[in-house]
């Protein structure tokens, strides 16, 4: 015996699984979220604009807001009791532009910013470097040392922050590199050499064969 | 921040140690076996391998290719080490992974070794061009003063210097061109001299890899002796028609000694009776031994004992206030560079004086015996299990704990981050592989004193110290290198970078 079809069974697939949707509803719905925006206005507007975002007690914000672009880097390191966090604007530092250091400092025990002054030095780091010159020494603002360069040549360079924290002395060192720094010139003397090296060796080892070709022949001759 | 070795783990090696002491004191000597005890490889078809050039060859250009893109990852890729595949690449995997290869494959590293490659590669090209006969280098004899394994051991010091003083670990830069002076003096060096000076007496990597390699389980050699006994060819030394002679001036027939092999495999290609294969081996059998002892070579161990030591001790966290403390009294300020210095200088001179010290406390409890010289020179073999074994032991940490490989694959540059906030994460360990290396790095201690005891008793029936007891200051030696060895690993470990 064949089971009876259930009476409420759809016959177009439109109707299954598609709600119903009336005015009335719909209305409701309206006034229900308009109610909830009024009520939330006021709180919007009495809240002050935010200056900073604080992230693990890092103003995030205030370390680039000279800044409309990334830093060109970001190293975070530690050392003795300090977390050391240096950043480079602009993104792509170049010769002859303003470009600015961010460096932030954190104990690392109770996570207390350091507060005193930190010297900015600079030095060339290339094979031959030369001596290190002071960039300048930066009072703390708002938990952030900002120290300000222009460079005049492209190159790689090493900056010192140096500071002094409980009696000890705090100095670390960090890289910089300014524009595009010509690598042309490393590869140039390696291959330069090598070329020269081999062409020295080469004349003298035809030489000896030669050499030894000739006496050859002459003792043939006197044979 | 590194997980130390847990106290638990350095008691169980250090009662170990003191077992294997008292057994190498307490028991009769040994009874000496000559010749070679080992086996072709079970593996034989590695052999065949090294018969064809091409599998070595695609090894060569893969090394080639790394090579080259750590220089110009390092002159051009970021400068911040830990996102630069030339410092990555160089130090965290390269160098730590380079003695633990040791390990399973001998000198194997020499037979790829790109330097080495792209030198012959750029000699053959310029021999093409010197007309008939020429081959591209004026083959002149090593002076006297350069031969042995000085120069390798002047490099090496020079080298741990730059690596730890100077801080070419963090820097790409100067890695790069650290990589192009190797190619410059490996190609100086095959453009002047016969055979490749530059891998028996020059080169610092090469030289620890076969000093190591004498405690390596794989060797080259001949299969059946008489073979090479009635061989008065020699193509083994001076090559064939088609293929190159030993690179290094080795001869089948008396090799004993793994140190000079560079395992390129010309012996292989060029023997006429196929009488050279990779054999299996006691890792004990050449230091206890068939190796000829050499003052250049104990000096070379010894130095290699206390640098192992110094690769260790530089990574505490109480290393730079020693350090600080050592510049400052020396009157160099709070340079590090200078405290370093002579820690490094400091730390040469004690292990050998203390070695020497407790050489001179073994000739005079065997008086009438060998002399002080002699001592010196064929104890010196001690040093290297311990050396090694704990060589392995911190650099598996390095290994393990350091390394981010896949990022550096996939960025050798670094400047191809998505985010350029992103800072590198240190690869998490599990508490399992912890436990794993934990065991690892004991059993590589305690089986490093084990080896040394072996060698200490054998060649102390060598040198005709017949009592066991008599050898106690050297054993005492020993102690005092592995109980050194313990802290360290049980010491919290700064990451590199």
């Amino acid at each position: 015996m064949e089971p009876p079809c259930p009476p409420s069974h759809p016959k177009n697939a439109l109707e299954v699984g598609l709600p119903r949707i009336y005015p009335e509803f719909c209305k409701r719905l309206i006034r229900l979220l308009l109610g909830v925006l009024a009520l939330l206005l006021p709180c919007v507007l009495a809240v002050p604009p935010a200056l900073a975002h604080h992230v693990m007690g890092r103003p995030s914000y205030k370390l680039n807001e000279d800044s409309n672009t990334p830093p060109s880097m970001q190293v975070e390191t530690q050392i003795g009791n300090y977390s050391v966090t240096y950043m480079v604007f602009p993104a792509f530092p170049r010769p002859n532009a303003f470009g600015r250091i961010n460096l932030y400092a954190v104990r690392i025990d109770n996570g207390k910013p350091f507060q005193g002054k930190v010297r900015f030095l600079v030095r060339d780091d290339s094979w031959f470097r030369s001596s290190e010159e002071v960039i300048g020494e930066q009072p703390v603002d708002d938990n952030v040392f900002r120290q300000g360069f222009i460079f005049r040549h492209a190159g790689d360079y090493i900056i010192t922050a140096s500071f002094e924290a409980d009696g000890q002395p705090y100095t670390i060192d960090f890289p910089l590199r300014i524009g595009q720094p010509s690598r042309i010139g490393i590869i140039g003397i390696v291959v330069g050499f090598i070329i020269v090296l081999l062409l020295v060796v080469n004349i003298t080892q035809r030489r000896r064969l030669l050499n030894a070709k000739v006496r050859e022949a002459q003792i043939k001759r006197h044979e | 921040m590194i997980h130390p070795l847990p106290s638990s783990w350095c008691l169980l090696i250090l009662v170990s140690v003191a077992m294997v002491a008292g057994w190498a004191l307490l028991s009769p000597p040994p009874v000496q076996q000559h010749g070679e005890i080992s086996k072709p490889l079970i593996l034989n078809w590695i052999g065949s391998y090294f018969r064809m050039r091409w599998p070595l060859l695609v090894l060569k250009l893969v090394m080639v290719g790394l090579f080259l893109l750590v220089i110009f990852s390092g002159l051009y890729g970021t400068p911040i080490p830990q996102r630069n595949l030339a410092t990555e690449l160089t130090w965290n995997i390269w160098w730590a992974g380079l003695i633990v290869s040791v390990f399973f494959l001998g000198s194997a590293w020499c037979a790829v070794c790109p330097w080495q490659t792209i030198a012959s590669w750029l000699l053959r090209l310029s021999a093409m061009g010197s007309g008939k006969g020429g081959s591209g280098s004026l083959n002149l004899p090593v002076p006297a003063l350069l031969r042995g394994v000085w120069p390798a051991l002047l490099l090496l010091v020079v080298l741990t210097w730059l690596e730890l003083g100077y801080g070419i670990t963090a820097n790409p830069y100067v890695t790069a061109l650290l990589a192009m002076l190797m190619l410059m003096m490996t190609t100086a060096s095959h453009a002047l001299f016969e055979r490749k000076a530059f891998c028996r007496h020059f080169c610092p990597v090469g030289r620890t890899i076969g000093v190591y390699a004498q405690l390596a389980p794989v060797a080259l050699r001949h299969i059946d002796a008489e073979v090479c006994n009635h061989c008065t060819t020699l193509e083994c030394y001076h090559g064939s028609s088609e293929v190159e002679p030993c690179p290094t001036g080795l001869v089948m027939k008396n090799l004993q000694e793994n140190t000079y092999c560079i395992s390129c495999g010309n012996c292989v290609r060029s023997c006429p009776e196929s009488n050279i294969a990779w054999q299996l081996r006691p890792m004990s059998q050449e230091a206890c031994r068939n190796a000829r002892p050499r003052l250049d070579e104990a000096w070379f161990m010894l130095v290699l004992l206390a640098l192992a030591a110094l690769h260790g001790m530089t990574m505490l966290p109480i290393w730079e206030t020693w350090v600080r403390q050592l510049g400052g009294w020396l009157g160099g300020g709070s340079q590090l560079l200078w405290g370093f210095s002579a820690g490094l200088f400091f730390t040469v001179l004690f292990t050998v004086i203390i070695y020497a010290g407790l050489v001179a406390f073994t000739a005079a409890l065997n008086r009438g015996g060998v002399g002080f010289g002699r001592l010196f020179v064929g104890m010196a073999f001690i040093t290297l299990p311990l050396a090694f074994t704990y060589h392995i032991a911190h650099n598996l940490s390095h290994l393990f704990r350091e390394n981010n490989i896949h990022q550096w694959l996939l960025h050798p540059f670094g400047l191809e981050h998505g985010n350029p906030l992103a800072v590198r994460h240190m690869a998490m360990v599990s508490a399992d592989t912890n436990t794993v290396l934990f065991a690892l790095q004991a059993g590589l201690i305690v089986v490093g004193f084990w080896l040394s005891m072996m060698i200490l008793r054998y060649r102390g029936e060598k040198l005709r110290i017949d009592r066991g007891w008599r050898l106690a200051p050297l054993c005492l030696f020993a102690l005092l290198v592995t109980s050194l060895h313990v802290w360290l690993l049980s010491q919290p470990m700064m990451m590199r970078f």
